[in-house]
């Protein structure tokens, strides 16, 4: 194994180490089911393209800012992830022992990052071209060559940060000691089964550590709050602060939610069934997201009083969100973003096909997720 | 009820694909079973079969009367199993996983064999630190520990003691000793050091293939370890006869 292609080839058997694990009757479906699926949604699009045609061609907006800014914004999602991906591998603890300089191993990743970025930026090109064939726009090929200029860019810029910080890697591996005595988590995270919050976030000891992650993360929702129910009070209408409400809410129980436990023969192996550790490990995020949405909502009430039933209707929808984001967190239990993908996606594809085919579509949407739900409570019942 | 564990025609293995197949087996309380086998012999996919971890293709498996199939929750109250290392909760500190786990069992977390038991094991000092800065020794004390609590009648120890010091691994085999001569306990010790069986067990299994290939009651493993190495020497020669076959 040569070392200078060592991270591809480590993701390479990753991947089929990953298909050879799976059922027959699993990769079926995906292949055949995703695959007649990924075909009907590209047959859509190609119609919906068509008919919005002379529209689109024209939009000077989408062309000179929306279209740059969304796949510069995608590019730098990608580089990110891609980058972090190949310095996991690079930095892996198997390899620790092995005679490679840090600069070594940042270079490896950096090939395969490199190498990673030339397939998606040919899709880009492709996909952008195509989409430009479709609705008639002159240089479609240039169209889509500039789309993967932009979007290797966004790559580009995002994947040279990360693999300059490597040390971003050793964050969680423990090399800090926890401090010792009792965390204020205690009282929130002692409900049955106790500490399982602590488990799911990672907290060495239940402590939590200042970081700029959790700055940020805290810092968004906030000032989306306030600037919703400024809006809302200043224009005394309700409809701002309950959707920075209902939106921000959504976003503190993703961000919020860990499931990692539920994969653990920890509580596998013990006298707890699966329905009980999901609705406590759902608990304190819940918490968190009805708590960010109180804010908004009291603004929105306050801004337009008769206006009861907006911030009402909110909250509702907050705990059917949530609800449906538990079953995908818990599904897709070690891959926090995957879910959150999945579940935007699931939400975007049925919220455009009930525009089409009206609201039985949402039958679909709530069977895939109570599907998703057997799933995952058969996993952890029979591995 | 004295029948602690009731293995019957259990057949297990992973997608769909048995690597266990046909095993009967029964434990009584005060049953010390001593596991044996090479590696890849099924040893691990039989307990995580008898523990709930993998589906069972055939067969079935009753935890102190119960099915583990028909009611896993309840079946799963009869026994403590000590957690491989590598998958315990390495965020939470020793005390807080042994915490997790009482509250799960609606124990005390001091309801142990021992009430000195973290002290026996030398747990003491490490006990409010992560589990992440845990030796690999200590993390199987911590395993331990969590198994034993609640006491709960069947206790399974999957290559758990392999890793312990030597004080550490005398203190949990006298333990074990002590809960079994209670008439109130049983348990499995799956291991690879031979030498260990006869001194700790009363009854010990060879598994070859994914199946029971021998076995030794309490006068027989008595016999055997009359003479030094004599146990040993059974166990290899089964072994090499079933390489020969």
């Amino acid at each position: 194994m040569r070392h200078d292609r060592l991270v591809l080839i480590l993701l390479w058997r990753e991947l089929v180490a990953g298909l050879r694990a799976m059922r027959r009757r699993d990769l079926a479906w995906i292949a055949f089911g995703g695959g007649g699926l990924a075909a009907y949604a590209v047959a859509d699009v190609v119609v919906a393209l068509h008919a919005g045609a002379a529209r689109l061609r024209h939009d000077q907006l989408l062309w000179t800012l929306g279209l740059p800014l969304a796949l510069a914004v995608l590019g730098t999602a990608a580089g990110n992830a891609v980058a972090g991906l190949c310095l996991q591998r690079a930095f892996a603890p198997f390899l620790k022992a092995l005679p490679l300089a840090p600069r070594r191993r940042r270079r490896m990743a950096g090939e395969a990052t490199f190498a990673l970025a030339v397939p998606l930026g040919a899709l880009i090109a492709i996909s952008v071209g195509f989409a430009c064939a479709v609705i008639g726009k002159p240089w479609a090929p240039v169209w889509g060559l500039s789309a993967a200029i932009l979007f290797a860019l966004g790559f580009g810029t995002a994947a040279r940060w990360r693999l300059r910080r490597p040390r971003l890697l050793l964050e969680g591996a423990g090399s800090e000691r926890a401090p010792i005595g009792r965390p204020w988590i205690r009282r929130l995270d002692q409900a049955r089964p106790s500490w399982l919050s602590s488990w799911a976030w990672k907290l060495p000891g239940g402590h939590m550590r200042p970081s700029w992650k959790l700055a940020a993360a805290c810092l968004l929702p906030a000032v989306a709050a306030i600037l919703g129910a400024w809006a809302s009070l200043a224009g005394r209408t309700a409809g701002p602060a309950a959707m920075a409400g209902l939106a921000g809410g959504i976003l503190v129980f993703m961000l919020s939610l860990r499931c990692q436990p539920l994969g653990s023969p920890v509580l596998r192996t013990a006298p707890i069934g699966f329905t009980r550790v999901w609705l406590r490990l759902v608990r304190l995020p819940l918490q968190l997201s009805l708590a960010f949405f109180l804010l908004p909502a009291g603004a929105a009430l306050a801004a337009e009083p008769s206006a009861w039933a907006v911030p009402v209707a909110g909250g509702f929808w907050l705990l059917v969100l949530n609800g449906i984001y538990a079953v995908f967190g818990a599904y897709f239990l070690n891959a926090p973003f995957v879910a959150m993908l999945s579940f935007a996606g699931a939400l975007a594809y049925a919220g455009y096909e009930t525009f089409e085919y009206g609201r039985t579509v949402l039958i679909g949407l709530a069977a895939l997720v109570f599907f998703l739900w057997h799933r995952t409570r058969q996993r952890y019942r029979n591995g | 009820m004295d029948e602690v564990l009731a293995v019957s025609e259990l057949s297990a293995g992973y997608r769909g694909r048995a690597v266990v197949q046909g095993i009967d087996l029964s434990l009584r309380r005060g049953d010390i079973l001593g596991l044996l086998g090479a590696n890849g012999s099924g040893k691990s996919t039989l307990i995580r079969a008898i523990t709930g971890q993998i589906p069972l293709i055939g067969g079935s498996v009753a935890i102190d009367g119960i099915d583990l199939a028909a009611a896993p929750e309840r079946a799963k109250a009869g026994f403590g199993l000590a957690i491989e290392p590598h998958e315990l909760p390495t965020p939470l500190s020793g005390r807080q996983y042994i915490e997790l786990v009482a509250s799960i069992r609606g124990c005390a977390p001091n309801d142990l064999p021992s009430g000195d038991l973290l002290e026996r094991l030398d747990l003491g000092r490490w006990i409010e630190r992560p589990i992440a800065e845990y030796s690999l020794g200590t993390r199987a004390k911590a395993a331990i520990v969590a198994a034993l609590l609640g006491r709960p009648p069947l206790l399974i120890f999957d290559e758990t003691l392999n890793g312990l010091d030597p004080v550490a691994a005398w203190e949990v085999k006298r333990i074990i000793a002590a809960l079994c001569a209670s008439g109130r306990h049983s348990v499995i010790v799956s291991t690879h050091v031979v030498e260990a069986v006869p001194t700790l067990c009363n009854r010990a299994v060879l598994m070859a293939d994914g199946s029971l290939d021998r076995s030794w009651d309490a006068a027989q493993l008595a016999e055997a370890g009359g003479a030094p190495g004599a146990f040993e020497e059974s166990v290899m020669q089964a072994l090499r006869v079933r390489a020969a076959a």
